[in-house]
């Protein structure tokens, strides 16, 4: 009978090591985007305690699209979701401030319903590429 | 017992190829934009010492060697530069960014012996100076995103070519054997059926 008894030990201590590096990087407790411009050095600490710096241009930036109500009900970091089954990304959005954003920086409408901001996979390296520390992934 | 348990520890390995697989691709795609960026710093960044280059050797015509150093050398002034992680799919990169206070060229100089063709030398040489802040950061954040991809893809084979296969294989071995003491009791209880019947007939 074929043996794997190494998958035996490995499975779940790898799960439970991947599962703590995915995790790592989510916010404790996201911040608003208003709060976060008074800060000198703006940052929020991630699940494993380390902290999380944002760039202050990239918080200018943002702040530049948005008015002072929005910039206080903006969370940051903006959480991408990105599910294995699904092809495109998902992002979290009551008000759909986050929607207006995307379309801002893609230039193009993005799809907004149901409180979900969708976004396809080539899209994700523009939003990337403007917003570096303002975003962050998440694995489910 | 043990199928159930393996049939869960298989589904369970493939989520996690699943999830390993969808990281790694995300680290590519951070990899591969960090190297078109750091290209295009890079080569903005000779442009730059080219140009600063050009107007230092302006000014020493303009000033004479002698005086452009003693200008030079009064004209020091500390920098800031702050420095902090993020954290890109678990992988955490350094950022730097220089404190915007006051310009480089404001502050020690004095006003006389001085000209516009070494204020803007000073200018291109603080435009040096931050986008070689920002070519350092994305040196950085290269080398951990590819030691990062390398440890990822290694795990990816791993779950792919050798945990998945293995318990893949002993699902198929004991679903084989369950099926063969399936079909070895049916001939059983046929063989039993047949010897009944022939006892039966016997008796009459």
């Amino acid at each position: 009978m074929p043996s794997n008894n190494e998958s035996d030990s490995f499975l779940p201590d790898y799960l439970k090591g991947e599962l703590r590096t995915l995790n790592a990087q989510l916010p404790r407790r996201q911040k608003s985007l208003g709060t976060l411009r008074k800060e000198q050095h703006p940052h929020i600490d991630c699940n494993d305690g380390s902290p999380h710096y944002f760039k202050k241009d990239e918080i200018e930036h943002l702040a530049r699209m948005l008015d002072e109500k929005e910039q206080n009900s903006l969370m940051l970091p903006i959480i991408l979701e990105i599910k294995s089954d699904e092809m495109g990304i998902t992002i979290r959005s009551k008000e759909g401030i986050e929607a207006k954003i995307f379309t801002e920086i893609l230039g193009m409408e993005v799809s907004y319903k149901d409180d979900t901001v969708r976004i396809f996979k080539p899209q994700l390296g523009i939003i990337r590429k403007t917003l570096k520390t303002t975003t962050q992934y998440v694995f489910l | 017992m043990e199928l159930t348990r393996l049939k869960r520890r298989l589904k369970l390995a493939t989520r996690i190829q699943k999830i390993v697989k969808d990281r790694l691709s995300i680290l590519v795609m951070e990899f591969m934009q960090t190297v078109r960026e750091c290209a295009s710093v890079k080569e903005r960044l000779l442009d730059e010492f080219a140009e600063a280059y050009k107007g230092f050797s302006l000014a020493t015509g303009y000033h004479g060697y002698m005086n452009l150093e003693q200008e030079l050398m009064v004209s020091e002034k500390d920098i800031k530069v702050s420095a902090g992680t993020r954290n890109v799919a678990g992988v955490r990169i350094p950022i730097f960014e220089i404190e915007k206070s006051e310009s480089l060229q404001t502050k020690a100089r004095p006003m006389i012996d001085t000209s516009s063709v070494l204020d803007r030398s000073t200018e291109l040489s603080q435009k040096c100076l931050e986008t070689l802040i920002q070519m350092a950061e994305l040196q950085n954040s290269l080398d951990l995103l590819g030691a990062e991809i390398n440890k990822v893809k290694r795990v990816n084979n791993a779950l792919e070519f050798i945990v998945i296969p293995s318990i893949d294989v002993t699902i198929k071995y004991l679903t084989m054997k369950f099926e063969e003491r399936d079909r070895e009791e049916v001939a059983r209880l046929k063989y039993v059926k047949q010897l009944i019947e022939k006892k039966e007939a016997y008796a009459f």
